[in-house]
């Protein structure tokens, strides 16, 4: 009975603030958006209020797939349960080792680097050592697993992490201790399967932060299954751009480390596909943090790792930078100079303008003193905005500048931006192309409001803000394909290199990367799986990643090794290279559509302010309402809808496409 | 031209992102593990006249020393037979230099047919000839049997790499191949860094970005003068050793004289030793780095690290002094070792004045094991490993265990990368248990690492300090334990000094411990 009303996909995306939802049903068509408060102790009940606020009962979602940045929050807060370590004898202080170096150069008020997440008493040293070809040098015992295990019972850990010295190589030993461990411990996580890379502080600290989340996201993921029973419709983002189905999620709670902003990003990649934008940046401005990642022909740029904190977490994840800066970013002036960050008013107190005890000036504040902000608005009913406080924030600085208060709001708002384009640079640098020929995609809180700013800094000439820019995260869990990742190290010379080995090697992960897909129903001939090859020069470090399909070339894979490292670097040598890694994606892609949304519109109030720009002083500015915006409007104009605004300064503007999508284009040189 | 407080911040901003962004193209292009894996490599930007005005978040020994490179070869070469597109390299120690294997590319950047900045790109080459693998020599009389020299010459020009002279550096070193990819990298990070100054000057004009240059330099002098006037006035004067190298073998001293006088401060360093008789030597730049390092830190504030903040210091060495040895001595460990005595020295003139802003002593040793095993073609195959130890103790908390201090701050070489591309084993890492000194805050412990050699025979090179003289406790905190190296050999020790070259055998095992960090406070005090 219900089956026939299970026509609803929805997407969630809970954030610090605000948790996001966005409904899409085909037939007949139609897109709804709300916002409702998160609740950070009870995110299943913020989830169904939302579910609520789109006016949706359980029984009429067909798919329900989310993003949340739980697992990382737990991380960087350091909320995590303990885990015990057991690694090689004679390396158990791995993570207390770490790789000496220090986070700051020139502060000893701070410690030189984080304590290890797991307590030298909880550590143990496990007699068995392989070598790096994953001979065995030391055989483990049954007598030392007998110990282990009595070792293991006095303790009262959930969780444990084995992360012995060349698993990746080899993971005999790590497998005959799974077997027994599991019997006494609800919660294993196995390095060679968290991460099947060299390096053993790296693999070590993942695994440790996936032991640790592994209690929180199979708690918090077992009651969502339970209070929104739709089997494997209930789907969660990975940190690769994709969703996965929950059974997955549970042994690799990890690979949801940074499923908040991978969201955002898969949304992005569906419009950069729809649009055919050769090159795009995003630039996802929120309160705290900023977000960029750059997309290459409809492909978001994939990276093995972070660090969280100073500790490193590996697991391929799309390459999304973030740096420390967003609309609360608090702004200092002292004598070396004018700051922005990486101190935040956060969500509370929050900007000074947001009328709950902040006095500090931020980015938010300078946005307001310009005239950017609606007095009027009302952000979740909750905060409502008062421009004289954010005046009053300035001010001090303003004096000490001996500048007008206008003219120190637009001088920080040029501070920020020069802050943020530093993560669009390091992105594109990294991939050794010119961000000038990008498209910047904004959204977020903050990313329509500083957009034309920084790309005029940037020398980028144009922007789009997509439809539901600001529940866009949600819309990504949405659009983005069904897919699921794997990777190996194989670290084998290309010269030489044994064919038949190797194609065994890249259909045994395709396997496995497909697997979670088939089981999920997905037919085998619905897969796309796409092969890239990470690949360095036998003396280097990192590898990069060349792109290859089957049957193998070896001779075309070192060319286009070749060819990539030129564009990287601007060299390339004859020297023999290496095959690192291999990564394997097995997708299937997304057929979601998206429409323009029936909800979020909101009456306007006001058609006209007075903003300030470069180059005008309390200009009379248009202010549009974005949901019934038909034709093109130029700068100077404010694009306001129920959660964003759009600065459109003098010398750009603004045209909506049929869905809603806004490009600003400069007009003037 | 205006010249607003947000347009020097947006063009600091661009500085040291030009900076950073050299560095992530050399370490990830980059061949030697030193360089990939330890990050042995800096990189920075000057103005027009050579004073550094960005760097990236590297070593603070190097951008020390930075500060040098291009003023001294602006006394040299001239700049009006710079041409666009040249790239120079050289390793002098009387050009800013601080030892023979931090090599120098630098890029004088043009716009319109002008000098606008410099790009340096420096890096350790793991080697660099001369009579031992690695180019550390312990018993070396001179420079001459340490390495080769550079003197400035053009790598490459316009018209691309000057391969005579790539010829004739690959002739010179053991590791040819990874010396020329390490050598591309650095030549491709200062095209890096070009690339975007040319960019800050053609968004914001030439005249702007020197303004917002000169302004830079002046920020830090105003912070630095005003940090130095809250400063008591006075005289401080404090004083360190180094395990050896003194007359007769003795322990060298390293002493300064601090004159702080409203807000300027004087650092003079001649009451050292002289000229030292191992490669425990180090240049007057060296020694300026490690001033400037240690009144950033006595400041307590943060500012950028340029040429400005350099004007009120003054740092006064003395010729034939270790300190000021002449332009031929031995210098390979006193980059390293000698520099961090300075610091050491400086913070125990300091310790009664502001000992909340220092730290008791730390592991001022970069504890060098250099191994290297020939090829069959003749080349050779190196490892150079430092290894970090105890933080010392501050007045409201713990030194952490196993990190570097002060201007060191390269890591090591994980354990499974070792095994995979050299024939050892490292059969032991850990914390070396209670080697930090007691203390009401305890310094934090060293470690210890195990090297199994598998190859029939490798060169090894030992440069370690605070083998004698242990790292200071502070406020009557305890010292930490003392550096220790042991090598067993079929089952026996075998005597092994902290500053030696020697061969080793298979199955050797060389262990070492590294320091512990000194405590601070008395003991028998209450920690909270």
């Amino acid at each position: 009975m219900s089956g026939l009303n299970r026509e609803w996909e929805v997407g969630t995306d809970i954030g610090g603030t605000f948790t996001d939802i966005i409904a899409i049903r085909r037939d007949p068509a139609e897109t709804r958006i709300a916002k409702v408060p998160s609740r950070p102790h009870a995110p299943v009940d913020a989830m169904l209020e939302a579910l609520e606020a789109v006016g949706l009962q359980k029984d009429q979602v067909k798919r329900f797939v989310h993003g949340t940045t739980r697992v990382t929050n737990a991380i960087v807060e350091e909320r995590l349960p303990k885990v015990a370590l057991i690694a090689t004898a004679g390396f158990e202080d791995v993570l207390d080792i770490a790789r000496y170096r220090r986070r700051d150069l020139y502060r000893l008020d701070i410690p030189p680097k984080s304590p290890s997440l797991v307590p030298r008493e909880l550590c143990f040293g496990l007699v068995e050592r392989l070598d790096h070809e994953g001979n065995v040098l030391k055989p483990l015992q049954d007598l030392e697993i007998d110990r282990l295990v009595t070792w293991l019972k006095q303790t009262d850990v959930q969780s444990v992490a084995v992360a012995l010295l060349h698993a990746y190589a080899n993971p005999v030993h790590e497998r005959m201790l799974a077997e027994r461990l599991k019997a006494i411990v609800p919660h294993v996580s196995l390095s060679h399967e968290v991460n099947p890379e060299a390096r053993e502080y790296e693999r070590t600290s993942s695994t440790v932060f996936n032991a640790a989340a592994m209690p929180i996201a199979v708690e918090y993921l077992s009651e969502l299954e339970q209070r929104l029973p739709i089997g494997p419709g209930l789907q969660v983002f990975h940190s690769a751009g994709a969703m996965v189905p929950i059974v997955a999620v549970k042994r690799r709670p990890l690979v949801m480390a940074m499923s908040g902003p991978a969201a955002g990003v898969s949304a992005s990649v569906s419009i950069a596909r729809q649009l055919g934008t050769p090159r795009m940046l995003t630039f996802d401005m929120g309160g705290t943090t900023t977000d960029v990642c750059l997309i290459i022909d409809g492909q978001a740029e994939m990276a093995d790792g972070r660090m969280l904190g100073d500790r490193p977490l590996r697991q391929p994840m799309l390459a999304v930078h973030s740096i420390g800066a967003g609309g609360g970013s608090i702004v200092r002036n002292g004598p070396g100079g004018l700051t922005v960050g990486p101190q935040s008013a956060g969500s509370e107190p929050g900007p000074a303008c947001y009328g709950r005890g902040g006095t500090a000036p931020t980015i938010t504040d300078a946005n307001a003193v310009l005239g950017y902000l609606n007095p009027e608005t009302r952000l979740g009913d909750r905060i409502s905005l008062d421009i004289e406080a954010a005046r009053c924030a300035i001010a001090p600085i303003a004096e000490a500048l001996k500048l007008g208060l206008e003219e120190t709001a637009l001088g920080i708002v040029k501070v920020a931006n020069a802050t943020m384009a530093r993560a669009l640079r390091r992105v594109t640098v990294e991939r050794g192309i010119d961000g000038r020929e990008c498209t910047l995609l904004a959204f977020g809180g903050g990313g329509p409001m500083h957009a034309a700013g920084m790309a005029d800094l940037y020398g980028i000439g144009s922007i789009v803000v997509p439809n539901a820019s600001s529940a866009f995260s949600a819309l990504g869990c949405l659009t983005a394909d069904f897919s699921f990742l794997q990777q190996q190290t194989f670290r084998v010379a290309l010269d030489g290199i044994d064919l038949v080995r190797l194609l065994e090697r890249i259909e045994t992960l395709i396997g496995q990367a497909s697997e979670p897909l088939i089981a999920n129903g997905v037919a085998r001939a619905e897969v796309d799986v796409e092969l890239v090859a990470l690949m360095r020069y036998a003396a280097q470090n990192d590898a990069i990643a060349v792109p290859f399909s089957l049957p193998l070339n070896p001779t075309r894979l070192r060319d286009d090794f070749l060819a990539r490292h030129h564009e990287l670097f601007g060299y390339a040598t004859a020297e023999s290279c290496v095959v690192e890694s291999v990564r394997v994606q097995a997708r299937r892609p997304s057929t979601t559509i998206v429409d323009r949304p029936t909800t979020a519109i909101r009456k306007l109030q006001m058609a006209s302010r007075r903003c300030t720009f470069d180059g005008g002083h309390n200009v009379a500015t248009a202010i549009v309402d974005r949901a019934s915006m038909q034709e093109t409007v130029v700068g100077p104009a404010i694009i306001e809808d129920a959660w964003s605004t759009v600065v459109v300064p003098p010398g750009w503007q603004a045209k909506p496409d049929a869905i809603g999508h806004l490009f600003l284009t400069k007009v003037t040189p | 031209m205006t010249l607003d407080p947000f347009t020097v911040e947006v063009i600091r901003h661009g500085l040291s992102a030009a900076a950073e962004e050299m560095s992530l193209v050399m370490t990830r292009s980059a061949r030697s593990p030193l360089l990939r894996e330890a990050g042995d490599l800096s990189s920075a930007i000057t103005d027009a006249g050579g004073d550094l005005v960005g760097q990236g978040r590297d070593i603070p020994i190097h951008l020390g020393a930075m500060a040098y490179t291009v003023p001294e070869l602006l006394k040299v070469v001239s700049v009006s037979s710079l041409n666009d597109g040249d790239v120079l390299i050289y390793n002098l120690g009387a050009l800013g230099g601080n030892h023979l294997n931090d090599v120098k590319v630098v890029r004088p950047v043009f716009v319109d047919g002008d000098i606008v900045a410099f790009a340096i790109s420096l890096a350790h080459w793991p080697d660099i000839g001369g009579t031992w693998p690695g180019s550390y020599f312990a018993k070396a009389i001179d420079t001459f049997q340490e390495a080769m020299r550079i003197p400035p010459v053009l790598i490459a020009t316009a018209g691309g790499v000057n391969t005579p002279i790539m010829q004739l550096l690959k002739a010179n070193v053991r590791d040819p191949e990874a010396c020329e990819g390490d050598l591309l990298g650095q030549i491709a990070a200062t095209k890096a860094g070009e690339r975007r100054i040319v960019e800050l000057c053609r968004h914001h004009g030439i005249d702007v970005f020197t303004a917002a240059l000169a302004r830079l330099h002046d920020l830090s002098e105003i912070e630095m003068r005003e940090a130095i006037r809250e400063l008591p006035d006075g005289i401080y004067e404090g004083e360190d050793y180094l395990d050896d190298g003194g007359a007769g073998g003795e322990p060298a001293r390293i002493h300064v004289k601090i004159t702080i006088a409203g807000d300027e401060a004087t650092f003079d360093l001649s009451g050292s030793a002289d000229r030292a008789s191992n490669f425990c030597n180090t240049t007057p730049f060296i020694a300026r780095s490690a001033v400037a390092y240690s009144a950033r830190i006595m400041s307590g504030r943060e500012m950028q690290q340029n040429a400005g903040a350099l004007r009120p210091l003054t740092i006064i060495t003395r010729q034939g002094s270790i300190l000021e040895p002449g332009w031929t001595a031995a210098v390979a460990a006193g980059n390293h070792e000698t520099s961090m005595r300075i610091v050491d020295a400086i913070f125990r003139a300091m310790q009664d004045a502001i000992p909340e802003r220092l730290s008791a002593g730390g592991t001022t040793t970069a504890s060098v094991l250099f191994f290297a095993e020939p090829r069959a073609d003749g080349s050779w195959k190196m490892l150079y490993e430092v290894h970090g130890g105890g933080e010392g103790a501050r007045h409201d908390r713990d030194g952490v265990s196993a990190t570097r201090v002060h201007l060191a701050n390269t890591s090591n070489t994980p354990a499974e990368v070792i095994e995979a591309n050299y024939k050892i084993r490292v059969e032991q890492q850990s914390i070396r248990r209670q080697s930090g000194g007691a203390g009401k805050y305890r310094g934090g412990d060293g470690v210890v690492r195990s090297y199994r050699i598998l190859a029939p025979s490798m060169h090894l090179t030992t440069c370690i300090e605070r083998m004698v003289i242990p790292p200071f406790g502070m406020q009557g905190g305890q010292p930490g334990e003392t550096c220790r190296i042991s090598l067993v050999r079929n089952g026996a020790n075998v005597e092994i000094d902290g500053k030696s070259n020697l061969v080793l055998q298979r199955d050797d095992l060389v262990t070492i411990e590294s320091c512990g960090g000194g405590g601070y406070g008395a003991a028998n005090e209450v920690s909270r």
